[in-house]
């Protein structure tokens, strides 16, 4: 019927009623606001003074000499706070303050989020707590205390798998109790309309400043790869090759160590459509329609769901959905330290071993790879593995 | 209109029945099932740990309604609803879950899917009247748009917030206007705990219903149905 909250057959606004003034509100200012030209300028001029736009292109020659193929970088991980997640929170805590809102909720997995959101809120003055699951807040711990540097309050989910699905579960129900004051600044291109279509719009600028970048130094990738949680990285990448059919595009899933059960977080590769958190979309479930357990290496990953314009990108066949597993994540992590003296975020480091790991598919070709976020959050887990 | 809310097959199929039942012949006018689901965002912690508690013991819905379908032969009166969040009905099969259970529930109450998503789970086979929410910020258009509804009542959620929050009823009362644009009964939800807020709920919307303080009995027989006694 409302064909607007829809990419294909996915997304909608699977929420409780109490949700629904509060999304058509949202829904109305994102409108209004991403055609007013003081709201772009204000946005445009944050994003370039404070947050580091635009990151560059890079050509990783020693990385490229070693897969055969020509890899470019977008280089996200220069960002402000560490990675694309800042390109959203700007943009919605700016959308919050024309709403006239003064305190903002997030949910993060991997500390990015939360640390991007809670930098907003400090620079607006808004008021912020941010919802993150038990076991993250334990592998991410520096991300917890930047962001209760910043002045955020951060709550330790303990339900469930106490990861990046149970801090959402905790951040919805928070909303529903102080709609009325409070946005929920979402994380990804997931949740009901119109989060999806905005947050794509946010991180749009990935992809339309490496197009531009590409044609400056001469060239069309023939491909472009970005790793998938949620999907927003990769959204953003691809709204600027989308309608190039010459370019060939990868997303990749974080394959954890295996297929068995609750041991991946292969949401399109091995789960069915399904409404998790506001939308319809891929969902790895149980044969009873439980939201299975997910695992992955890297917070950022290990999300049951996925945003709905990947699953419609996936049914349409323009991107093609891999995976890689977690030891393979960690190698191109190392590979690209060591190479290129660039330590990426393991999120990122899944798409570059997609194309480490598939090196024939790749071969004599450029490709571009969003690098989404840097590292430093990850120092716990790297130890612990003994990579140093 | 007095109804409970207990979760199915919780902590056990047996004991489950037998709250089941106990609910039915005391007398009260509707139940409400819960078939849980491991993703309650509208519930608050004492729901959504038994939801867990549940789920991991494993969740069979042919199961929890063959135990209501018994409820219901034996007490052809009682309405019986089930709340459950939209995935398990999508999963179910809309149409499937509609032909296998429809004859015996009057409606389902599905707290992820508000008012206007109703057409998407119909138009995919879902022929058992959905409840209607109405909260303390719907509009009158919001309410409007359900005024047609087939179901047996209006589900008022008097306050913003989840399941068993211990927050007062909102002052932008909504459930006047729930009245008199649907002429439904409408039944008040979430936040009501004792006799008194009950007969407030009887006396102002019309029907009550009540989660949190039963679902924390279900584990206990006899405080269970000491409980629901004071409410006949
Ligand atoms: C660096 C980085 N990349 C990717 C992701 C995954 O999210 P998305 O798929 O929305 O880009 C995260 C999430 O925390 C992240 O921190």
């Amino acid at each position: 019927m409302d064909k607007k909250m829809f990419f294909g057959e996915y997304g909608g606004q699977f929420v409780p009623e109490t949700l629904i003034p509060a999304l058509d509100e949202l829904e109305y200012w994102y409108n209004k606001l991403k055609k007013d030209d003081k709201f772009k300028a204000e946005l445009d001029t944050l994003l370039r003074s404070y947050a580091g736009r635009p990151t560059p292109v890079y050509k990783a020659e020693n990385l490229s000499k070693e897969c055969g193929c020509e890899i470019y970088l977008k280089r996200e991980d220069l960002m402000h706070t560490g990675a694309h997640k800042v390109n959203n929170t700007l943009g919605q805590a700016l959308v919050t303050k024309y709403m006239g809102k003064n305190r903002v909720i997030a949910e993060t997995g991997a500390g990015q989020h939360g640390v991007a959101t809670a930098t907003a809120a400090a620079l607006f003055g808004m008021e912020c707590t941010v919802f993150m699951g038990e076991v993250d807040a334990r592998r991410q711990e520096p991300n917890v205390k930047r962001m209760q540097l910043l002045g955020a309050e951060v709550v330790r989910v303990q339900d469930g798998q106490r990861t990046l699905k149970d801090a959402t579960n905790a951040a919805l129900r928070e909303w529903v109790a102080s709609v009325e004051n409070t946005h929920y600044i979402i994380g990804s291109i997931v949740g009901p309309y119109p989060f999806p279509e905005m947050v794509a719009y946010f991180q749009s600028v990935i992809g339309i400043e490496a197009n531009e970048q590409c044609k400056e130094l001469g060239f069309d990738p023939d491909c472009v790869v970005a790793c998938v949680g949620g999907g927003s990285n990769a959204i953003g990448i691809f709204q600027g090759f989308l309608d190039n059919p010459n370019v060939e595009i990868f997303g990749v899933e974080a394959g954890g160590v295996s297929d068995k059960d609750g041991e991946h977080a292969r949401t399109i590769g091995m789960g069915k459509p399904g409404i998790l958190h506001g939308a319809f979309s891929y969902l790895v479930q149980t044969p009873q329609f439980q939201v299975a357990d997910v695992h992955s290496i890297s917070a950022g990953l290990d999300y049951p769901g996925i945003g709905p314009a990947h699953a419609a990108l996936n049914d349409s066949g323009r991107v093609t959905y891999g995976y890689v597993r977690d030891d393979e994540a960690l190698n191109a992590f190392k590979m690209l330290t060591r190479k290129e003296g660039i330590i990426p975020a393991l999120e990122s480091s899944h798409a570059l071993a997609y194309v480490i790991e598939n090196k024939d598919r790749f071969k004599g070709r450029k490709v571009l790879v969003n690098l989404s976020g840097r590292g430093d959050k990850d120092m716990a887990a790297i130890l612990e593995r003994g990579l140093v | 209109m007095r109804g409970f809310y207990i979760v199915g097959g919780y902590p056990d199929r047996e004991q489950f029945k037998k709250c089941l039942n106990a609910v039915a012949s005391a007398g009260f006018e509707f139940v409400e099932v819960g078939i849980p689901f491991s993703e309650p965002v509208a519930d608050g912690p004492v729901i959504a740990s038994a939801i867990h508690e549940a789920v991991m013991n494993g969740v069979d819905i042919e199961a929890i309604m063959a135990d209501v379908r018994e409820m219901k032969q034996k007490y052809p009166s009682i309405k019986a609803t089930v709340m459950t969040y939209a995935n398990i009905i999508h999963g179910y099969g809309e149409k499937k879950f509609s032909d296998d259970f429809g004859d015996i529930l009057s409606g389902v109450i599905i707290p992820d899917l508000p008012s206007r998503m109703h057409y998407w789970m119909m138009e995919k086979g879902l022929s058992i009247p959905v409840i209607p929410f109405v909260t303390p910020v719907s509009r009158n258009e919001d309410i409007e748009a359900v005024k047609d509804t087939k179901a047996p009542f209006v589900y008022y959620i008097s306050i913003m917030g989840v399941t068993g929050s211990d927050k007062k009823g909102a002052q932008n009362d909504r459930s006047e206007t729930a009245k008199k644009l649907t002429g439904k009964p409408v039944v008040t939800g979430f936040g009501i705990r004792t006799k008194e807020d009950a007969d407030r709920a009887l006396n102002t919307t019309g029907g009550f219903v009540i989660g949190t303080e039963v679902v924390k009995r279900q584990k206990d027989f006899d405080s269970f149905c000491k409980y629901i006694q004071q409410f006949r």
